[in-house]
């Protein structure tokens, strides 16, 4: 299964070849058109109705959720960083970290939505909130599916320091999945 | 409310039935031709009987939840979308594509997942993942959806010939009409242009494929579903809010056959940003040595153009959608005033997406026209940088002119300026091209073949709509003109002009690359005739309706208006653009089976797709060519757009000579 030394040689052009990495690049922009709609939504919103917010979700468990992602953002960093010096052992430890990071992101999330005091029917603001949150929550589901394919890829030595395209694309999306949360975060928590 | 309900009724009760029957026979002929396990071998027939076995489980679980929750089991819009969103997986699971990434993610097979393909005409019915099959897969689908599209109109305008005969209820003329834009855009133009974007665009730069086959495979079986559901919405009950699909009309009329059209156009979209990922990043990392950007045939800068519209603006329309069928299962609030929603919200993502769009089905016409001209005129083209550039621009300026379909929607009267002078700004770049199709036939050597016919007559008819679009962009014109009839002639004159005519052009010039024989030009020409004058008659009445105060979306209107005949007028250029679409399918079907023997290039054109045998080979390229100069340098001595090497050269040459013996 391991690549033969042949191949480790071959291996760097071929990465560098490899148009993973900028699929992924278009992908993302994309995405980040998604949440630019529903970003617009919130502040258009906002900005006609009078008493903006109507409903004051708390702060305090998001704050640590956001603590989640980016330590799950720096697992995926270091994880890159070890299969680029070809040790996989890193590699999939960071996985396993960013993967539990993100279920624990999850899990805090669902327990927070069943704790608000509105509903996505209550009102526009309880629509855009959940709406928002829950295609974050979609996101960081996929990022979580995603960093175990790698983690079962990595299992079976699928890569290599030549050969990593694919864990670059997925550190690409978590790096993404959290950015967004930032702004998330900021714009249900901090401008209101 | 209840008696447009009751109105939409009579769809409703034969459609189950019709729909089986259909299913049936679509499923039996080839069964019984094929045999029971060439047929489930199929992808086609695979994704079908799991996509009708997930919809009825998802629709029975759905009544069963209902029913423990003590609700009325039976509820058309919920159970109905539940039954659609497990069919759409199941068919999906079905056609192999979640076990491939589940294989992937356990590391049992690299990447690839190559099936060994199938032979002939099977392998256009299975998962595929080579660019031309899908690209033909893709030009088929749109076919298929072409003559529902056209005859839903057909129905249409026979009813507004005579609205007191009653042929249509007003449901369901609404339903009929919203139908036809729906389908013509999203499954008839947006399928046949990503169907042309594939097909040549890896010939084109010199690649032997997209950058990622199986997601290309992918993105195309996204579109029979969507399809589908844009056809059932009809059986299911209609929707009469025109294709715009704008609250409160969409939000508060339960109606299953909204969340139909919903559903399909949210796939289809989802199916052309997956495209867009794919077409930018071949264009931009396999082009062959020595293509650079401005060595590129106009068709590619075009696509290009087109798919940075579909990659970041589909998102917006997807949303708006999504967030309409949310309000009608869920009852969530964007667009309810009553809980502090905005109606007019939906009107700003709807149009952020939806004016893009219109250059999205526009620009790639454009960009064939672009590639035809020089050809045929044997000249280089006019202004290639212009030309090349006008189409980003385009693509540019059209998201940035999106607020002008709400001028009279009650914005906020300081935005209505600004866009309308963005909206006039569009007309420079489009311009551009438009002037440089113009000088490029100046003094050229013209050869009248079926190509350039529809291209000639493409050019004057978007120049005709692009000129009586301009007094939409003016505000006070545009309040008066705004849903009248003068809206959709302009639009009209300008979907032909930008996009059927090319489209045509574009079905004469690459069929003899796909298939190896030509199209007979006798019955093109007359196609031709018939489909220019067709729409002529068709466009020109409703821009005079338009004047008059005719309003759209509306079936039926006062007789002492002295309206009739001009309504007469454009059904008889329905049925003449009909009758032009009846001759291509004759010929389509004759030339395919007996037309003269092609050779790689009969039109003698430069470009790289022109180069390989036709049909080209499996892989395209044996080895990859190398780019000179430009396109379109017809008539400069000593200029080469590129040279294969030695072996593919060859390789052409042999499959000439094979059919100078058929």
């Amino acid at each position: 299964m391991r690549a033969t030394t042949a191949e480790a040689v071959e291996a760097p052009a071929r990465a560098q070849a490899s148009p993973v990495r900028m699929g992924i690049t278009f992908f993302l922009m994309s995405e980040s058109f998604l949440f630019g709609s529903l970003f617009w939504t919130y502040y258009y919103l906002r900005a006609l109705t009078p008493g903006w917010p109507p409903h004051h979700p708390a702060m305090s468990l998001a704050a640590i959720n956001t603590a989640f992602l980016f330590a799950g953002s720096c697992a995926v960093w270091a994880g890159v960083r070890s299969i680029r010096n070809g040790k996989e052992r890193g590699l999939r430890t960071a996985l396993l970290i960013a993967a539990l990071l993100g279920a624990a992101f999850l899990g805090i999330t669902l327990w927070e939505w069943f704790h608000e005091d509105f509903t996505p029917s209550t009102d526009a603001y309880g629509s855009i909130f959940f709406t928002l949150t829950g295609f974050h929550a979609l996101h960081v589901l996929g990022g979580v599916l995603l960093m175990l394919a790698l983690l079962g890829r990595t299992m079976r030595h699928r890569f290599s320091a030549g050969d990593f395209a694919a864990v670059e694309a997925g550190s690409m999306y978590w790096h993404f999945v959290d950015v967004i949360w930032i702004l998330v975060f900021a714009t249900i928590f901090i401008a209101r | 409310m209840l008696i447009r309900r009751s109105l939409g009724m009579p769809f409703w009760k034969p459609a189950p039935v019709i729909v089986a029957a259909v299913a049936a026979a679509a499923l039996a002929v080839p069964a019984v031709f094929l045999g029971r396990r060439r047929f489930l071998s199929l992808g086609a027939v695979r994704g079908a009987i799991g996509g009708l076995c997930g919809m009825a489980g998802g629709m029975g679980a759905a009544m069963l939840v209902r029913w423990l929750m003590g609700m009325h089991a039976w509820g058309a819009d919920a159970v109905l979308t539940a039954g659609i969103f497990t069919g759409v997986i199941a068919y999906l699971a079905a056609l192999g594509f979640f076990g491939s990434w589940i294989r992937w993610a356990r590391g049992v097979e690299d990447g690839g997942g190559e099936r060994k393909p199938k032979k002939g005409w099977m392998r256009y019915l299975d998962v595929d993942t080579g660019h031309k099959v899908i690209g033909v897969q893709y030009f088929f689908a749109g076919l298929c959806f072409l003559p529902f599209g056209v005859s839903l109109q057909l129905i249409a305008r026979t009813h507004m010939s005579d609205p007191h005969l009653g042929i249509l209820s007003s449901m369901a003329y609404e339903s009929v009409i919203s139908d036809h834009g729906i389908i013509m855009m999203f499954l008839v133009a947006l399928p046949f242009f990503t169907g042309l974007m594939n097909y040549l665009v890896p010939l084109q730069i010199g690649a032997r494929d997209m950058a990622f086959p199986r997601l290309n495979a992918f993105s195309f079986w996204l579109v029979p579903p969507a399809g589908l559901l844009a056809a059932c919405s009809l059986l299911a009950g209609g929707f009469d809010t025109g294709w715009t699909a704008y609250p409160p009309l969409s939000v508060s009329f339960e109606n299953p056959g909204m969340n139909f059209i919903l559903i399909g156009v949210y796939l289809a979209g989802l199916s052309s940003i997956l495209t867009a990922v794919n077409v930018l990043t071949t264009v931009f990392k396999m082009r062959a040595p020595g293509l650079s950007f401005f060595r590129m045939p106009i068709f590619i800068w075009s696509s290009l153009a087109t798919v940075g519209l579909t990659l970041l603006f589909t998102q917006f329309i997807g949303m708006a959608f999504l967030m309409v069928l949310f309000e009608r299962l869920f009852g969530l609030a964007f667009f309810d005033p009553g809980k502090g929603g905005q109606v007019l919200l939906y009107q700003f993502l709807f149009w952020f997406y939806s004016h893009p769009a219109v250059y999205v089905f526009v620009l790639i016409g454009l960009g064939i026209i672009s590639d035809v001209i020089p050809v045929f005129t044997r000249k280089p083209l006019f202004g290639y940088k212009g030309v090349a550039v006008s189409s980003p621009a385009i693509a540019f300026g059209g998201t940035v002119v999106f607020a002008h379909h709400m001028f009279a929607a009650g914005m906020p009267g300081w935005l209505r300026v600004p866009f309308m002078v963005t909206t006039l700004l569009v007309a420079v770049p489009t311009g551009v091209k438009v002037f440089a199709w113009v000088a490029t036939t100046w003094m050229g050597k013209m050869r009248l073949q079926t190509p350039l016919l529809f291209v000639l007559s493409g050019i004057v008819l978007f120049l005709i709509g692009g000129l009586t679009g301009i007094p939409l962009g003016i505000v006070p014109v545009d309040l008066y003109l705004h849903a009248t009839y003068w809206v959709v002639g302009h639009f009209h004159a300008m979907f032909f002009g930008g996009f059927l005519l090319p489209a045509m052009a574009a079905i004469f010039y690459w069929f003899p690359k796909v298939t190896g024989r030509m199209l007979d030009e006798r019955l093109g020409k007359i196609q031709w005739l018939l489909m220019t004058v067709g729409m002529f008659l068709l466009a020109m009445p409703m821009l005079a309706l338009g004047l008059e105060g005719m309003r759209r979306r509306i079936g039926h209107y006062d007789f002492t208006m002295h309206w009739q005949q001009l309504h007469i007028v454009t059904a008889v250029g329905g049925f003449t653009i009909f009758a032009g679409l009846v001759l291509l399918g004759i010929n389509l079907v004759r030339s395919f089976r007996r037309g003269p023997a092609a050779g790689p290039n009969p039109w003698g054109a430069r470009t790289l797709e022109w180069m390989v045998s036709s049909p080209p080979p499996e892989h395209n390229f044996e080895e990859i060519p190398e780019v000179f100069d430009r396109p379109h340098m017809h008539g400069v001595v000593g200029s080469v757009h590129a040279r294969l090497s030695a072996s593919d050269a060859r390789n052409s040459e042999r499959k000439r000579d094979e059919s100078d013996d058929r």
